[in-house]
């Protein structure tokens, strides 16, 4: 098996995935909830009776405050239950027989799930742009800056995601796992460890403030959490990917399907 | 194989098993429930990694080289679950695309084995709309979409109706036909007997017997009779016929009929029915109860348990 051979298994194999994104109506749901959140932040000012903010970089820090909860879900709906789901589902008594290494089947769902989130990011920040040049009549690099950060956060999130997939037995599991350990357990470590006078630059939560940081805006309440400077967070954002990407793939190769 | 085990803890689900397959053998692997049939073919198909021993399919390791061994193998394991998403035209189109099968030979392999397995008109229906047997059905289809050399069948005909079992067995008995090479797992001896040119029987993970069904069946001389009479016998009757040379018991079932163990072959049983007949007895009709290969397993099962 050449590696040509294995990279064209992996795009068969990431197309039949974004073929389930698009059935199961998951690439819809996102759609629908980018809808409603571009809606509310172009919507509720002048509802409210409030100018938008005036440069650039303080627009797209509006749009940029609700990315980690995006990446999040992204990572929730593209990726949690990619592995988890053929031994639970039982599709792997019809995938794995296959002459296709588990190697190049995780490498599919990576791709296929890299895909669909970064779609949903670029779209977000697409529409936040355009909206911030109408608006403001100006763009910034800082917002493209943004734009990086942020899809590198997706696939810190998505690594994450496949290796809790590719830990634990059950869909429903992985998805409250990944989503509840970025909304809430980082959090709450990254406090503690603040508590405690330890730097939680490690944590990509954390991190993850450099996406509004760069924009001059905060994520957060002012004086609470910790924002490595860029360098450090996107050297956080690689590790838990590459990391993550590289446990879940020995993982899924050792797992056997017992059910 | 060869030593093949595997142990889930202390549990061990496979002992050590030696089998060889010759190519173009329809191969009946028979065992009752648990006997480690399902864990051997995981085995064969890469989905768990045995405790000890090898496997090798044409000559390549499984555990090794799965992607190569691999490659001429067709499978059905259990029932398998299909991307509730998706039609059975692109349930074979996946696997075709990950087999490199181009689009012409997929589209034409396609039509042709919904064809084999009567689910043409259900082509592009959604796979979560199927019954247990339809997904059994689209499981062969796959397993047949490439032409594979070898199919290694778990059960294939669990969860069908009478009429879906007998279309399966034809299947398997025209792909025989075809000369390619069949490994089959089954808890129906009859299913097998009436596909198969060989056969091993396991359970709890040891091998008992293996050989030609010609070789099984002569070793598996019937034992156990039904010998039918116009009208019950009468205890001394029945004594008089346990008495017999050759005959381990005689047990009156009801209705005139008698179950008769013997303790050797063919000469023996000429010999009873012989003696019965010029007794006077009025005998309609002396069977034996299933078929030899059938008290053959039963026999070796009955020995493993104890």
């Amino acid at each position: 098996m050449t590696a040509k051979e294995d990279l064209r298994q992996a795009f068969v194999v990431a197309s039949y995935e974004l073929r389930k994104y698009l059935r199961s109506r998951r690439l819809l749901g996102m759609a629908v909830l980018l809808a409603l959140i571009i809606g509310l932040i172009l919507g509720l000012p002048p509802a409210l009776g409030s100018a938008y903010p005036s440069s650039p970089n303080a627009f797209v820090g509006t749009f940029a405050g609700f990315t980690s909860l995006l990446a999040v879900l992204c990572g929730v709906l593209f990726a949690a239950d990619a592995l988890c789901s053929e031994h639970e589902k039982r599709t792997g008594y019809f995938l794995f027989p296959n002459p296709v290494r588990r190697e190049t089947i995780v490498l599919g769902k990576l791709l296929a799930s890299l895909a669909a989130s970064w779609l949903i990011v670029f779209l977000y920040y697409g529409v936040a742009s355009v909206a911030a040049l109408a608006i403001t009549k100006t763009l910034s690099w800082e917002v493209a800056l943004s734009a990086v950060y942020a899809l590198a956060y997706v696939a810190c999130v998505t690594g994450v995601a496949f290796l809790l997939s590719s830990i634990l037995k059950g869909t429903i599991s992985a998805t409250v796992l990944t989503f509840f350990l970025f909304t809430l357990i980082f959090t709450i470590v990254g406090a503690l460890l603040q508590v405690g006078k330890v730097s939680p630059w490690f944590l990509p939560n954390e991190a993850a403030g450099i996406i509004s940081n760069v924009l001059g805006t905060s994520s957060g309440p002012p004086g609470f959490g910790f924002v490595p400077d860029a360098a450090t967070s996107l050297a956080v954002f690689a590790g838990y990917f590459v990391i993550g990407s590289i446990v879940a793939t020995v993982l899924f190769r050792r797992r056997e399907l017992k059910t | 194989m060869k030593g093949l085990g595997k142990d889930y803890g202390t549990f061990t689900a496979l002992g050590s098993l030696d089998l060889t397959i010759l190519a173009g053998t329809c191969f009946g692997f028979l065992g009752p429930n648990g006997a480690g049939k399902s864990t051997t073919i995981k085995i064969l198909t890469n989905l768990i990694r045995p405790s000890r021993g090898q496997a090798a399919l044409f000559g390549v390791d499984v555990q090794r080289k799965p992607t190569q061994a691999l490659r001429k193998v067709g499978t059905v394991i259990e029932t398998p679950e299909f991307y509730g998403y998706l039609s059975p035209l692109e349930v074979l189109a996946y696997a075709g695309r990950l087999r490199g099968m181009s689009k012409a030979a997929l589209a034409a392999r396609s039509e042709a084995v919904l064809k084999t397995v009567k689910l043409t008109g259900w082509g592009d229906k959604r796979v979560d709309t199927f019954s247990k047997g339809m997904k059994q059905r689209l499981a062969v289809a796959q397993a047949l979409l490439h032409e594979p050399d070898l199919l290694i069948l778990d059960e294939p005909t669990s969860g069908l109706d009478p009429r879906g079992m007998a279309e399966v067995r034809d299947i398997v008995k025209s792909l025989k036909r075809e000369g390619r090479t069949i490994f089959m797992s089954s808890h129906l001896l009859g299913e097998v007997t009436e596909v198969c040119d060989a056969a091993a029987l396991i359970d709890h993970g040891k091998l008992l017997l293996q050989g030609t069904l010609d070789e099984l069946a002569k070793r598996a001389e019937a034992t156990l009779f039904q010998a039918v009479f116009l009208a019950p016998l009468n205890p001394d009757e029945l004594v008089w016929i346990g008495g017999l040379p050759g005959v381990k018991s005689a047990t009156d079932s009801g209705n005139g009929v008698v179950e008769i163990h013997l303790s050797g072959g063919p000469e023996v049983q000429a010999a009873v029915i012989s003696a019965i007949v010029r007794s006077g007895l009025p005998l309609t009709a002396f069977r034996p109860v299933g078929t030899a290969l059938e008290q053959l397993y039963l026999e070796q099962i009955k020995e493993t348990a104890q």
